[in-house]
């Protein structure tokens, strides 16, 4: 085994120190994956490697690949590597495609100009790269007539046709679903059986773990843990990393026996042989549901199968193409709620929170003096109630979306991916809370996520879609 | 359906701008209608002594222009016919000179062409160039003052800094004739004044888009992927930067229209502008109808080459 | 935390930048010269002097004379005054129907928006100029014309920008959840509409302004717009240009007060827009 590439001492600096010195070595063969979350420097440290940092931040430290040895402090050297030596797979490859260049000319070019090959020979080269990947029909096409999958495709093939042989991955499967992150990562796992080097930045526990090889563990920062990644995962020494690893929903405990279905119980809500078509295609139809006070159903399925839809149908905010949805009697409307994915996106962008929720009690005559026992209950400091929903972490905003909709005393609660954008630490927490506020308030709730395992953890009933109506369905 | 029978440039440029071209002639029309049927009741009185001198004006040459203009029928029909002579393009003829409204326009066609033709291409040859070297390094001193010259130039209206390369360029240093037509000397200050108003926005548009664009992840992947600072620029830069120049191009044209018809009076061009502005100061309503419908005509043919432009630089339009 | 508690203050501050500071300093200067110097200078703008013909400034006359000997110091303000009162009358007049009218086609979409953008795309089908000129052959008394005219013209700026605005806002799910939590049409306007607007409102507002002003001058200097003897800018760039080597003093004079003016205004509407 040969060291491609190592890393000695690398520090980011802006005024302060953002990044503190830490070393790596990538061996060929042998993936490399640096694992944190949102904001723990992890992609700087990438960036700095790579000699890619944004303006007005400085490395230090050394890079040493092949007989090449870059002082990092002198900003130079790095661009004879790339496309050379060093392929960059960008974050988000659809914005990384020239919008106005096909697909194969994108490719074409690390032949033509990087590697110096005729142009012909790098026509024939980019063509069979594609087929390669299925990418056969997409040489003529525009990246914005490309899938999301496809552009990650056509964006890795671009940044290796200059022949280089260590890749480096920022968050490759950011904004994926589960089937395509598995595809990401044979991909790249396919680059390493041939001798290769891979560094890849996520912050997704599962493609580290799939990965294998070695790994390290950014927190504020620094590297907290370093080593084999079965080590590391299995058992791991850093309280950081442990508490990490146990917010995985595999990890979370079996939920208890689901609290009976008392019979003669008057659902809140029953929908019956719903139909939807979106852009000519059927995303579901004779789906029946029924909800029963306080209990807690969980849809799961792929990225644009309709699962969200359905939720909004139950709250009337989606006309169905068939069938009916009732609603329990003399129950007001506002008490079926719904909590968002993206929870920025769900409050007034420029109103500070604690005005939006004192509208909310003006509105209905509620009593204002409820919200500070909801606070403390939800773990939210008061301070924040005078900030923009852009001020607060989305972890936090996604508990006082909860609190508004919880001043309403509902009876149904739709939880359209809740937790998807936020970190695994975040994303239990949040869940958790979520779960026992239900419980507390009889509410009941229908939680769609694209994480299975999430979703089987915390739910009393499931619902797969994405498959034939009739094999989906199942009473947990 | 039938969107399958129609070519897609025809469907998405020619049909819009055909739509275009049909409501300005409606709005001339319907505007120059109102115009001659709100006009004093002497009026036709009026233009038959400005036409034939007031010793020779009689009840009948009145009743005559009277008849011309159609003031003497029921409002709805004469809107009909006042459209339909439109449609036919038959103006009528000066109530000034005389002479046919076309055949003065055709003429005065010519000198606006030559006029606005010359400022774009002066434009286009000052402002993307400078604005996209300014966008390569925002906050350099070429960025800085680019700034404070586009800046104080779009400030001054297109008159203003028509009077001001007078004063300046004519009157101090005598470098060229203050006005006139017929040599490339005389086109020389009116298209200046015209084309530092363009360039002074189409500089900011290209200094802007250029700035986006190397920010942008596709130039920096473009370097990662091992290219040159020149081969990124020629490859992904340069299309991408025209694009948004192009397309603003569209919306600059009001400027340039706008600017045709003052500057034309302040340089004593013979073009359709000042041609307007006469007719105007003069209430000569046919000449005010051809002259307004053919600088609306001209405007709707330049955002039309515009589109042109655009779905062939820019293959995401083609395809949409 | 630190990058937390800062954030305010940024936003704030990408408001009132530095040059909108400067813009609003010399817009309140020029309005303070046009509107106070009747107070405190007894002149009027057409009242004629032989003897002071083109005469050079003095304490008691500090702009000097024109090519009447009318006091250039009550002409400026006067026509300031002019300017000012006609761009902010059609630019008011322009944003409240314009604001409307894009809420309303943006939210009830169908044909009341096809109608609308109808009539919008009608106007500009035509550069504004030629519109504003038609009116002014129309009607016969200009001021009045150009008052109409511009706001014709300028009532498309705000539509447009307020209906796509709108439009994105009604389906997001901000809106979505507060009509899921009760709240009306008139609170989604108020808490989630307008305060998107509103800063968008000054720039066009300012840009409107700024053309409106930049129209007046241009139709006077080519002798349709404002007459003499009325004071106006452009008007009196027409009148002082053939006086140019004897008094270049009165001829500058209209001629930086427009370029202040639009200045004042761009730096108000800000650098990020054209």
């Amino acid at each position: 085994m040969s060291t491609l590439l190592v890393a000695e001492d690398v520090a980011v600096f802006s005024s302060h120190l953002l990044v503190h010195p830490a070393s790596l070595t990538l061996q060929a063969g042998r993936p490399f994956t640096i694992l944190g979350e949102t904001g723990s420097g992890k992609s700087l440290l990438a960036q700095a490697i790579m000699g890619t940092l944004p303006r007005g931040l400085r490395a230090e430290g050394r890079v040493t690949v092949g007989d090449q040895r870059l002082d990092l402090a002198s900003g130079q050297g790095h661009r004879a590597l790339w496309g050379r030596t060093l392929g960059v797979l960008p974050q988000e490859p659809w914005l990384a495609l020239d919008p106005t260049m096909r697909a194969r000319k994108q490719v074409e070019e690390g032949y033509r100009l990087v590697r110096g090959l005729p142009a012909v020979q790098s026509r024939i080269r980019a063509s069979a790269d594609l087929a390669a990947l299925g990418l056969g029909n997409a040489g003529d096409k525009l990246p914005s007539e490309l899938s999301g999958g496809m552009a990650q495709r056509v964006a890795f093939i671009a940044a290796r046709a200059g022949g280089a042989r260590i890749v480096i991955a920022d968050e490759p499967t950011k904004g994926l679903d589960v089937f395509r992150r598995d595809e990401v990562i044979a991909l790249l796992l396919k680059e390493i059986e041939d001798g290769g080097g891979l560094l890849t930045i996520t912050h997704d526990l599962e493609l580290a773990r799939q990965m294998g090889g070695d790994i390290a563990v950014v927190l504020e920062g620094q590297i907290i843990e370093q080593g084999p990644a079965a080590d590391v995962l299995g058992a791991p020494r850093h309280d950081y990393t442990k508490r990490l690893i146990a917010a995985d929903p595999s990890a979370w405990p079996e939920r208890n026996a689901a609290p009976k279905r008392s019979a003669g119980v008057k659902p809140v809500l029953t929908a019956a042989g719903l139909a939807k078509t979106r852009g000519g295609q059927l995303l579901f139809e004779n789906r029946d549901l029924t909800v029963l006070p306080g209990e807690i159903v969980g849809i799961t399925g792929p990225s644009g199968c309709g699962k969200s839809t359905f939720g909004d149908i139950l709250l009337d905010l989606v006309t169905p193409d068939a069938g009916t949805v009732t609603r329990a009697e003399g129950v007001a409307r506002v008490r079926f709620q719904k909590l968002y994915q993206d929870p920025p996106a769900a409050f007034p962008q420029k109103v500070p929170i604690r005005r939006a929720l004192n509208d909310l009690v003006r509105l209905h005559g509620l009593d204002g003096s409820r919200i500070a026992p909801l606070l403390e209950r939800l773990r939210l400091s008061p301070g924040l109630l005078d900030r923009l929903p852009t001020q607060v972490s989305g972890g936090e905003l996604q508990r006082f979306a909860l609190l508004r909709v919880l001043l309403l005393d509902p009876v149904f609660l739709f939880a359209d991916e809740p937790t998807s954008r936020l970190d695994l630490i975040t994303q239990q927490e949040t869940v958790e809370l979520l779960a026992e506020v239900a419980r507390e308030r009889n509410c009941a709730v229908l939680i769609v996520s694209h994480d299975a395992e999430l979703i089987r953890k915390m739910s009393d009933r499931q619902i797969a879609f994405g498959s034939p109506p009739d094999a989906a369905a199942l009473a947990a | 359906m039938s969107n399958h029978f129609i070519p897609p440039v025809v469907r998405t440029v020619i049909l819009p701008r055909l739509a275009q071209a049909v409501m300005v002639a409606l709005l001339v029309g319907v505007l120059t209608f109102i115009l001659v049927r709100s006009l004093p009741g002497d009026m036709a009185y009026r233009i038959a002594a400005g036409r034939y001198g007031y010793d020779m004006v009689d009840t009948a040459a009145a009743d005559a222009v009277r008849r011309e203009l159609g003031l003497e029928q029921p409002a709805l029909t004469a809107l009909g016919s006042w459209l339909w002579d439109i449609l036919r393009l038959d103006f009528g003829n000066s109530l000034i000179s005389g002479a046919p409204v076309i055949k003065e326009i055709v003429h005065q066609f010519g000198a606006t062409v030559e006029l606005s033709l010359a400022a774009v291409l002066l434009s286009l040859l000052i402002g993307p160039p400078l604005g996209v070297l300014a966008g390569l390094r925002p906050g350099g001193w070429l960025d800085r003052v680019l700034l404070v010259v586009s800046s104080g130039l779009r400030s001054l209206p297109a008159f203003v800094l028509g009077l001001l390369l007078i004063i300046l360029l004519a009157r101090e240093f005598g470098w060229f004739p203050a006005a006139g037509h017929g040599s490339a000397s005389n086109l020389a200050l009116p298209a200046l004044t015209l084309a530092l108003g363009l360039a002074a926005v189409s500089a900011r548009v290209a200094r802007d888009a250029m700035l986006g664009v190397a920010q942008s992840p596709y130039y920096a992947f473009g370097r990662t992927k091992g290219l040159s600072e020149r081969q990124v620029f020629a490859r992904h830069g340069m299309r991408n930067v025209a694009v948004p120049i192009v397309t603003y191009l569209g919306v600059q044209f009001v400027y340039l229209i706008e600017g045709v018809v003052v500057v034309e009076s302040l340089f004593a061009w013979p073009g359709i502008g000042h041609a307007l502005v006469h007719a105007i100061f003069a209430r000569d309503v046919p000449m005010i109808q051809g002259t307004a419908l053919v600088m609306g005509l001209m405007f709707v043919v330049l955002n039309t080459g515009v589109d042109l432009a655009c779905r062939w630089l820019d293959p995401r339009v083609a395809r949409a | 935390m630190a990058a937390d508690l800062s954030l305010p203050l940024v936003a704030e501050r990408s408001f009132w930048s530095t040059q909108r500071i400067i813009g609003v300093a010399l817009l309140a200067a020029i309005v303070a010269f046009a509107f106070v110097t009747p107070f405190v200078f007894d002149g009027s703008p057409t009242r004629q002097s032989l003897r002071n013909v083109l005469g050079a400034p003095t304490v008691l006359e500090p702009l000097g004379y024109d090519h009447l000997g009318r006091s250039m110091l009550a002409r400026m303000s006067a026509a300031l005054r002019l300017s000012l009162g006609l761009a902010f009358l059609s630019v008011i007049t322009a944003a409240v129907p314009g604001i409307a009218l894009g809420i309303l086609a943006a939210w009830k979409g169908g044909w009341t928006d096809r109608l609308i953008s109808l009539v919008a795309d009608a106007f500009l089908a035509l550069p504004g100029l030629l519109l504003v000129l038609m009116f002014i052959a129309i009607v016969q008394d200009a001021p009045w014309a150009l008052y109409v005219g511009i706001s014709l013209v300028l009532w498309i700026e705000y539509f447009r920008l307020t209906r796509s605005i709108t439009r994105a806002l009604v389906l997001s799910p901000a809106v979505q959840a507060s009509q899921l939590l009760g709240f009306g049409p008139l609170y989604i306007v108020r808490r989630h509409i307008w305060p998107e607007i509103a800063p968008l409102v000054l720039t066009v507002g300012a840009f409107g302004a700024a053309s409106a002003i930049a129209a007046i001058a241009a139709l006077s200097f080519v002798s349709v717009g404002v007459r003499p003897p009325t004071p106006e800018l452009g008007l009196m760039m027409t009148e002082l240009l053939p006086y140019y080597h004897e008094a270049p003093h009165a001829l500058l004079q209209p001629v930086v007060a427009v370029f202040l003016l639009i200045l004042s205004l761009n730096l108000i509407a800000g650098s990020n827009s054209r």
